[in-house]
Parts: C-alpha cells; structure tokens; sequence
C-alpha cells in the first residue's frame, strides 16, 4: 500500500530586540553564565513581567509577512510546567488569545501552507547535563519568541524543506529575526503521521522535538515516515509520543509520554494587561513593510523578463534584490544586469553567508554606469565582461579601464581591413575551417576582438571571415 | 469530584511525593477547595469582568538595555550553585 506523509511545523524564532519580552535585560546571544539576568528573568517572587513593545511590533511584522490577520485583543497566559529550564515553574505564553490569526506560506509548487496562528512566549534557560547533575544558565530565558504553528498540510519532505527555508528567508527579509538554526534562533518541532495515499482521515501522529538544521529534519522525516509505515504494514499501531532525533544514528527514540493541554493547566496571566494592537499602528507597521521576496520575484519576472530561476536567486537574500534594484536605475536591460550579478558577481561571493551580507567590491552604482555603456552602444559585451572583472579585483569604476578610444563601435571598412589580417595572418586555422572544422572560425573571431580591444561586432565579424575564406 | 487518581496525578505533575496514608486526606481537602472555587465561579458576574478588572490594556516596556545583576546576587538564593550556575541534583 502507498502511504501518504501528512506534517505540521511549530517553529520557534527568536525576535533580535535588544532587550528580553518582560525585562531590559540584554538578549545577546552568549556572555558568562547567568550574567544576563535580573529578578524577573529568574522569576524571583513579588517581581512584576512588563511587555517590551517592540516585541508586540516585530510580532505584529512577522504576521504581514505571512499574510496573517492582526489580532484587535490578544493575552498572556501561563503555561504550567515543572522542569529546571523554567525559574518559574511557568512559561508566560498565549493560548486563548495569540497575537497573530492564520496566514500562509506558498510553496514554489503553488501550495499554500496554511498557519494557525503565530504567539509570542518567553524562551527557557538553557540546561548542561554533566555527572549526573543540571546546571542551569538562564542567560536565554525570557529571550523573546514567536512560535508559528502551521495547520498539518505539509505532504513531503521536499515541502517541509521549502516550508522552513521560505520562512526564514521571509522572518530574515523583515528584520526581525536572524532565524541561525545552528546558534538556535531558529528551532523547529515537527510533527508527522502516515495515511493510506486517498484516505481523508489522519493518522496517529508524533512529535520529533528541537531540530535545529534543515538536513537532520529531512533526515528525521525520512526515518520517521519508515518506521510508521513499517509498523502499520506489519499490523502494529503508531502512539502519539515526543520524540528525540539523534544526529549519529540517524534515528528517533521516544522523550517523554506526551502531556495532554490541559497538563499544562493553562490560565490568564494576571500580571499582563490586556494588549489592544491599534489598527493605525498596523497600517503603519503594513505601509513600513518591504516588497516581500515571493511579490518581488513576481516582479522581476513579469517586469523585466527575468527567468524564474534567476528572479529566485535575486530575492533569495534581500540585500541581493536591493543591490539589483539600484544596479537597474535607469536600464534599457535589467536582464543584463541580472547576468552579470547571477554570473561574474556570484563567483566573488560563493558562501550563502556571504550572499546575505553581500559586501561586493563593485557598488550598484558602478555595476549600473558599466550597463549603461553597454546599453548606450559605446562599450560591447566582451569589453564590460573584462572591465566588470578588473572593477571586481580593484573595486574601481568602469571608466578607470576604458578609454574614450575604446568606445564606439568598429565601421564596416575597419572590420574588413582586421578580418582580412585574421585571415592571412591565420594559415593554419583558415586550412582546419576548410577541412570541416567549424571550431577553428573561433580562434579567427577571437584575434579580430583582441585587435579591436573588444569593440568590433563577433557575430559580424564571424559572417565576415566566412565570406572571405569561402569566397 | 476529585479522586484519589486526580491528586496522584497532580501530585506527579508537581514532582511532589505523597505517602499513600495521605491520600485520602488530601483528596478530601481538594474537593474541598474546588467546592469554594465553584462557590465564587457561580456568583452573578461575567468571567469578562474579572478577566481584566483595572480595565488596564497596552501597559508596555519601552526596549532598551538596563544593566544586569551581578552573578553573585543571581545566584544568591540558588539551593545549590557551581561554576556560576544553579546547581541541580539528580536525586535518583
């Protein structure tokens, strides 16, 4: 029988504030253990939690990127557990009243993944487990987060990988979060159940918990989907559990049985008011937004005529798309600005690192003055090929490579008088045209350019040296 | 009605131990407390009206750095501390 994989993501981000949801405590990432702490992060008694605002504001961006509605009320509850991570043997969440309503993330195949909503919570303190005993940091806790909770309508691990890379290119393009999986501002709960391929009803699912790296979840997905299958093949059944993923085996094992909601024992925390988002402050925040990656490359397609492929890599980082749209300015091709980004640039900046940062040595400006040459006829293609490559090694303008004599094109008398010298100075490539050789016409067309300094017309000059050998 | 299998469970969820003789007892008293619950949760008033009570909203924090404790005054009430962390022991 086929089975058909059915997933949902809770993903955990961490908003970049300066300061922790309830207290100013710094949310820098390390420092000396408990360094980052105050009575409220450590949840010491008679200390009162008061909301960072900016927390309610990236929240708030967060959910126009993905298309979600802005709640008119939203609340704090506490969510009851008991586990060294939490001083206060609660975590300050939302559950009855979260921020953010539904929104999506559509996938490359036209799927959209639907979200049920998106809340802001305070992250836990961070556990070392060594002889035996706990030593607890808690640097982290109270370090703000969204979770965001997609509806199970993941259908493959191909999806699941796209789900969580468009999410983070999109939380990433909004500044609010760096989403790094490996420095786990980024963190992913999976959930995942197999069906019969047509059956409309959902298995029994499980939890893998704390992927931190988009590999080990395609990885754990692919164990996990086996090992459901396998079981019901062999008439077992699959219990809903939490689950750990371990990275050397490449396999699941079972974390604890899992808690039941209302284990939690959920309930309104009365130290946080209310929060009212106003709708002028969300038509502000909507009118603040960046062109998302997803309209912008629909853009760039429908706008320029750049291929798909291409329009996706120019929206992949967002300092990439704001150094095409300077670089266009004014353009008769942005197509060929496009080329010399996806092709000569990208070679100087490889890393995916270095793509987000995308510090090129060449400023927009200057890739834009080059375009225009080209675009103005006073420059060919090969010439700002190897201009663009010396502005590359030196960082300097087009203009400190190319000399007025270099510019204009080549007149038909001239480019006669250099195919007829690359044609007698040539012997032995004209004889290996003759003979059948098609190639041998290059190293003829290659001399006319080294003699024009790139300025003459290959393609004229190519029908030109066939003429005179043929004739 | 609480059962003995409801406080045996809230006691879990607590990390709490409860010696079986005691059982009884605190069922009793659970009940007991829940029953006063119930007493205040029947009074003529909306649960909208205690949901927020000093009709206070949009009490916010404005998001800017203030100096942390010093790691001594942290771990100051810390049971049990080590190499700068709260210390806890596996008892089992």
């Amino acid at each position: 029988m086929n089975y058909e994989l059915v997933s949902g993501f809770e993903t955990h981000i961490e908003l970049s504030t300066k300061t922790k949801i309830f207290c100013g405590c710094t949310t820098q990432f390390g420092g000396e253990p408990n360094s980052h702490c105050c009575p409220v992060c450590i949840g010491l008694p008679g200390t009162l939690p008061v909301l960072n605002k900016e927390v309610v504001r990236f929240a708030v961006k967060a959910g126009l990127a993905v298309h979600g509605k802005i709640a008119e009320v939203a609340k704090m509850d506490r969510k009851n557990y008991c586990y060294p991570d939490l001083a206060k043997a609660y975590q300050i969440s939302q559950l009855y009243a979260p921020l953010i309503i539904g929104g999506y993330i559509e996938l490359s195949n036209g799927r959209k993944i639907r979200l049920h909503h998106i809340h802001i919570e305070e992250d836990a303190g961070k556990l070392i487990h060594q002889h035996g005993d706990t030593y607890v940091d808690y640097n982290r806790g109270g370090v703000p987060l969204i979770e965001i909770v997609s509806e199970p309508d993941i259908r493959s691990i191909d999806e699941a990988k796209e789900y969580v890379e468009k999410l983070q290119q999109v939380m990433r393009w909004v500044g609010i979060s760096d989403c790094k999986m490996q420095e786990g501002s980024m963190r992913c709960d999976v959930n995942i159940s197999v069906r019969p391929a047509g059956s409309e009803a959902f298995g029994t699912r499980t939890e893998i918990k704390n992927m931190n790296s988009i590999t080990n979840i395609a990885r754990a997905m692919a164990y996990e989907y086996e090992r459901q299958v396998d079981l019901l093949e062999s008439g077992g059944k699959v219990i809903q559990e939490t689950l750990r993923f371990d990275d050397a085996s490449g396999t699941t094992s079972p974390m604890r049985s899992k808690e039941d909601a209302h284990d939690y024992r959920y309930f309104r925390d009365p130290d946080l008011v209310t929060i009212n988002v106003p709708r002028d402050e969300v038509e502000r925040l909507r009118a603040e937004m960046p062109e998302l990656p997803a309209e912008k490359r629909e853009r760039y397609e429908a706008e320029y005529g750049i291929p798909e492929k291409d329009a996706a890599l120019l929206t992949k980082y967002r300092r990439i798309s704001e150094y095409f749209d300077k670089a266009i300015e004014g353009v008769k091709s942005p197509k060929t600005v496009s080329n010399f980004i996806i092709g000569q640039i990208f070679r100087r900046v490889e890393t995916e690192a270095d793509k987000e940062i995308f510090d090129v040595a060449v400023t927009p400006e200057r890739l834009n003055e080059l375009v225009r040459l080209l675009d103005s006829g006073k420059i060919r293609n090969n010439l700002a090929k190897s201009t663009l490559e010396k502005m590359l090694d030196t960082g300097k303008g087009a203009l400190d490579f190319i000399s007025e004599s270099d510019m204009g094109g080549v007149d038909d008398s001239a480019l006669l008088a250099l195919c007829q010298a690359a044609v007698a100075g040539n012997p032995k490539a004209v004889e290996d045209f003759k003979s059948g050789k098609e190639k041998a016409i290059k190293a003829l067309v290659g001399n006319v350019m080294k003699n024009s300094r790139g300025k003459a017309d290959a393609v004229a000059a190519e029908a030109k040296i066939k003429e005179l050998i043929l004739s | 009605m609480v059962t003995r299998e409801d406080v045996e469970n809230i006691a879990l969820l607590s990390k709490l131990f409860v010696p079986e003789e005691e059982l009884d007892g605190l069922t009793k008293s659970m009940q007991e407390i829940i029953d006063f619950a119930d007493a205040i949760n029947n009074a003529p008033a909306s649960a909208e009206g205690f949901d927020n009570i000093n009709n206070l909203s949009n009490v916010f924090r404005e998001d800017e750095v203030v100096p942390s404790y010093p790691v001594a005054e942290i771990l100051k009430n810390a049971p049990e501390q080590a190499e700068d962390h709260f210390l806890v022991r596996n008892r089992e």
